[in-house]
């Protein structure tokens, strides 16, 4: 069937349009930077190598642009859900303007096949439907990003790092990174219970200690608060529940307003609440504590936390 | 001869349909282009032979075996409403494919379709187990929708407290086209011969169509015809929804669109129900990739959106 259809078309294209296969072979591949020693990782499909250094990069997660922008090289496509404003400040400020290349749970491949990439960085987790496809566009580079916990991050950031040819770079980043941590965490209290969450209008879920958001807490001192039996990374979660935890600060981000949390503040049991007693309840932006990860989202984190416990505003708009 | 001018019609229209969605998408080409994407090392080649043919072909043979069962169902319980939803194959497919998801995080997504087909077969022959062979239709459709809720509220608990897993598993279960290519079309070529099969039995459906007793009388054997006829409407729908998730309301819509077309004759509805199933598929996924590009919308979105407010409209009119 395959290969009838494709006989058919081709001998009516070849009557249509003579001299047709000349022009085809015209376009060869790319003039690549080609290394002396083929680079060779682990993916999370295996052994990846590459033998040049990749220029157009295509990155389907905001981790992954994370890590790029970390050590300066600017990706050419973003899975960014077709919002710009997805992607962290920050890592905006350093990359060149991208091509969006839709959505990160269905992003689209002939956008990715148009850009013509020599390298696409891909999310192990929604996008191992499509491996096999990618593949065919330019050689794919296959990590942990929507599972992962902080740790994760960063060596996938690590294993990044080597693949574009800049580990010298992304190891003296990844340093720097844990400095910048290091002294945001002397300027926070120890082991003060902290919980993340993101609020929607009809649901919280709280990001446990097994999420990324959870890494980043302990990360810098503060401990996680204890959210139950055998936690998956997010956690949707009652009124009744969240009194049970009872943290010492909360740190929520509300995707939509009003959202849940605004209407559990008129409730009487809210005010039981620890944090609420002591107006420990702080409001971070949703979408760099949920959505983006990465080395540069953690310092982020980082800054809006020490901001919370020195009673700086912190802005929360999305 | 009258019936031949629709025919001509709609195929005119699902070969435009073809040629327009290999023409359209994120990145619009010119039928040069297209040509060339049929050669190896061209440009196009990836966009147009690794993805928009498979998936447009893909689009026709689903939309076709969806709408074919669609027609089967409709002709065996002899209710316009009826679709093979009401077979709960579908949502036991779901279900299978969502338990994998969950439950198996790390094991291979290449396992899916063989998981979710298994879940769709199973699911019937629950129901033919709860209703036996000689059930009347009734009993069939109502054991079945309640199977099919159960299925689905089922579905709805798992997805609640794993909420980890919801964006894939609703990915899947709102029925796309995206990501698919040639391998799960090699996946769908065995079911095929179940399309003859099916239009063997036409004429005997139309007896059926006359009546229980009639039929009988009329020298026809209802309860294995009955049994034949929905064994092939749930092998067809298991096949094709455990390639490309529930895709809605096809298998409701698309009989229904051809027998005002064509006349309730099987043996001119169900070649023409399989037409009407692929041009509308094909309009879906058209429709689902260009609406917003480089935004993919799930295909199955597209036919909810068409599919509901003309069930609406039947429901109504059937008052």
């Amino acid at each position: 069937m395959k290969h009838f259809l494709i006989m058919v078309l081709t001998c009516a294209s070849a009557l249509l349009f003579p001299g047709l296969s000349q022009a085809a072979s015209d376009n060869g591949p790319h003039p690549k930077n080609t290394l002396d020693k083929p680079v060779t990782v682990q993916d999370s499909k295996g052994t990846f190598t590459i033998d040049y250094r990749p220029k157009r990069i295509v990155v389907l997660e905001f981790s992954f642009a994370d890590a790029l922008a970390s050590v300066g090289v600017s990706p050419i496509g973003i899975a960014d859900d077709k919002d710009p404003s997805r992607v962290l400040p920050a890592v905006r400020k350093i990359i060149k303007p991208w091509t969006s290349v839709g959505t990160r749970s269905q992003p689209s491949l002939e956008t990715i096949a148009a850009l013509k990439p020599d390298l696409i960085i891909a999310d192990i987790s929604r996008h191992a439907g499509v491996y096999a496809d990618l593949q065919k566009i330019a050689p794919t580079l296959i990590l942990p990003s929507r599972r992962e916990t902080y740790q994760d991050s960063l060596k996938a950031a690590a294993i990044i790092g080597k693949v574009i040819g800049k580990n010298k770079k992304m190891q003296a980043r990844l340093a720097k990174h844990q400095k910048i941590m290091a002294a945001y965490a002397k300027q926070l209290p120890k082991g003060v219970v902290v919980q993340f969450g993101v609020a929607r209008d009809d649901a919280l879920f709280l990001h446990t200690a097994d999420s990324y958001a959870g890494g980043v807490i302990r990360a810098l001192g503060l401990a996680n608060a204890h959210t139950g039996r055998n936690d998956s990374a997010y956690r949707q979660t009652s009124l009744e529940q969240m009194l049970s935890i009872n943290p010492d600060y909360l740190i929520i981000g509300n995707y939509t307003h009003p959202s849940i949390v605004d209407k559990w503040e008129k409730e009487p049991l809210w005010s039981v609440l620890k944090a609420a007693r002591e107006h420990h309840i702080f409001y971070v932006n949703p979408n760099v504590w949920s959505r983006c990860r990465g080395i540069m989202a953690a310092e982020r984190m980082g800054q809006d936390l020490v901001n919370v416990f020195h009673g700086n505003q912190i802005a929360a708009k999305p | 001869m009258n019936r031949f001018i629709p025919f001509f019609i709609i195929s005119v229209l699902l070969i435009s349909l073809v040629v327009a969605n290999l023409l359209f998408g994120a990145v619009s080409l010119s039928l040069h282009d297209v040509f060339r994407g049929f050669q190896p090392g061209s440009d196009s080649y990836f966009t147009i032979h690794e993805y928009r043919l498979p998936r447009t072909l893909l689009a026709i043979l689903v939309g076709a075996m969806l709408a074919l069962a669609g027609a089967l169902v409709q002709g065996v319980i002899r209710n316009p409403l009826a679709s093979p939803d009401i077979l709960g194959v579908s949502h036991g497919a779901g279900l299978a494919a969502v338990v994998y998801m969950i439950y198996f995080p790390h094991s291979s997504i290449s396992w899916l379709p063989a998981v979710a087909l298994v879940g769709g077969l199973c699911a019937a022959l629950i129901l033919w187990w709860l209703c036996g062979h000689r059930s009347s239709t009734i009993k069939l459709a109502i054991t079945g929708v309640a199977l099919a809720t159960f299925y689905a509220s089922t579905v709805d608990f798992l997805m609640l407290i794993k909420p980890l897993e919801i964006n894939n598993a609703l990915l899947w279960l709102t029925g796309s086209l995206w990501g698919r290519s040639w391998p799960q079309i090699t996946m769908l070529l065995p079911w095929l011969v179940l399309i003859p099969c099916a239009l063997y039995l036409a004429k005997s459906l139309n007896l059926i169509h006359l009546g229980e007793d009639t039929a009988i009388s009329l020298g026809a054997k209802v309860n294995s015809l009955r049994l034949i006829a929905l064994a092939i409407a749930v092998a067809l729908t298991a096949a094709a929804v455990s390639i490309c998730g529930p895709i809605g309301f096809l298998g409701l819509v698309a009989p229904h669109l051809a027998r005002k077309l064509f006349g309730g004759r099987h043996q001119a509805l169900l070649p023409a129900t399989m037409l009407v199933g692929a041009v509308l598929l094909l309009m879906a996924d058209l429709v689902a990739r260009t609406i917003d590009p480089p935004i993919e919308l799930p295909a199955g979105i597209m036919t909810a959106v068409l599919g509901a407010p003309y069930f609406l409209w039947l429901l109504i009119r059937t008052k």
